[in-house]
């Protein structure tokens, strides 16, 4: 979650129990850096920073994070491959994100300590699976620990999740409504008014898919692909877009990325509320599922 | 009769990309030509290796070698330079 999951929110979430992450985006190194040491001012927990492939600083922000130590660096929207051996020599645990069993299975002979299967219900950039086929195909097929992500914004979501094999779950949308998260309150108050249908897939056209709330920016970028817009040109459009969205609040023309779970986040709240929350309705649901599987048994003994 | 290389690798071309085989011709470029994609290129790159590796060689292509796999002849030249021959 580039610009927003910023110093703030990785702190908050690390103190809260999760595993906080600094997203990048196409943010330059400066940037990444100072984010950094920021985190570090909020928490003294384990913290990971996100780095998207396709920046042009790319290859830059991964030698901050090995420089820095950061216990653990993400990957997304490419294939990390070449950057793994330094990332693990410098003691940083790579956890790249993926969207196909063939990317998993490359990326696990080359020393990564999990992997974090996406699916396209996520906010931003997507592949073309759904969560509920993908990760458990995933699974499968590797044999390092497998986070869920994409829909996933409840504890009824993080079950579902244990439930495909997942050892755990990552989640974004929600916490761009909390407290401590810098998004303008324009952003958050959208996602808060989303229902179900809310989101928009654009790029697919482009070959790089983004999913985001709809509005009249991404009205306007899936009528340009539909026209047969060249690629170049319909991305030269997107520059600047996020920042004008997720930071200055122009929820008509700025790129308001989010996930189809934004029509399940009605409030903000606390990261530590958030997190709670989440914990203690997957222990319900748990003891739910139990309580009908003990039924169940009984049921059939008789 | 032996199959040779070049035939067993448009097999597994054919099968990955879903293309006709008469499309396929040593200069094709995957991207371009036989719009692979860039998981499409991770999928094929490793049944490639899958087809390529016999009881006595395993054949694993490294990143850096398959980030330079654009062409059909790209793969012969790295399969030859592994000492892969015909069945």
């Amino acid at each position: 979650m580039a610009w927003v999951a910023t110093a703030e929110l990785a702190g908050a979430v690390s103190n809260a129990g999760g595993l906080g992450i600094i997203g990048t985006g196409n943010c330059p190194p400066e940037w990444v850096l100072e984010q950094i040491k920021a985190t570090r001012n909020h928490t003294d927990k384990p913290f990971g920073v996100n780095v998207m492939l396709m920046s042009p600083y790319a290859r830059e922000v991964l030698e901050i994070v090995a420089q820095e130590r950061v216990q653990v660096v993400t990957t997304g929207a490419g294939n990390p491959g070449a950057y793994i051996s330094r990332l693990n020599e410098a003691g940083v645990n790579v956890i790249p994100v993926v969207a196909s069993v063939a990317l998993a299975r490359r990326l696990e002979r080359q020393g990564i300590a999990a992997l974090i299967a996406e699916g396209m219900e996520s906010g931003g950039h997507i592949g073309e699976i759904a969560t509920m086929p993908l990760v458990p195909q995933i699974v499968e097929a590797v044999d390092v620990p497998v986070i869920a992500a994409g829909g996933i914004a409840t504890g009824k979501g993080l079950v579902a999740a244990l439930a495909l094999g997942a050892a755990g779950a990552q989640i974004g949308t929600r916490f761009v409504c909390s407290d401590e998260c810098i998004a303008h309150p324009n952003y958050k108050q959208k996602i808060m008014e989303a229902r179900d249908r809310s989101t928009v897939v654009t790029g697919v056209a482009t070959g790089h898919p983004v999913r985001c709330l709809e509005n009249r920016l991404a009205k306007r970028f899936l009528a340009l692909e539909k026209e047969g817009v060249p690629a170049g040109e319909i991305e030269l459009l997107g520059v600047g877009k996020s920042y004008e969205g997720l930071i200055e609040g122009n929820t008509d023309e700025g790129s308001l990325m989010a996930g189809q779970v934004a029509g399940l986040v009605k409030d903000v709240k606390s990261v530590s509320d958030i997190i709670q929350g989440i914990m203690s309705e997957a222990e319900e649901v748990i003891d739910q599922l139990s309580a009908m599987s003990q039924k169940e048994s009984y049921a059939y003994r008789k | 009769m032996l199959a040779t290389v070049y035939d067993r690798l448009k097999k597994v071309i054919v099968d990955r990309l879903d293309v006709e085989e008469t499309k396929i011709v040593p200069q094709s470029r995957f991207s371009e030509d036989l719009e692979a994609d860039s998981l499409d290129l991770v999928e094929l790159i490793m049944a490639i290796e899958e087809e390529f590796t016999s009881s006595n060689s395993k054949l694993e292509i490294p990143d850096e070698e398959a980030e330079s796999i654009k062409t059909v002849q790209h793969v012969l030249d790295y399969l030859a330079s592994q000492g892969v021959k015909g069945s």
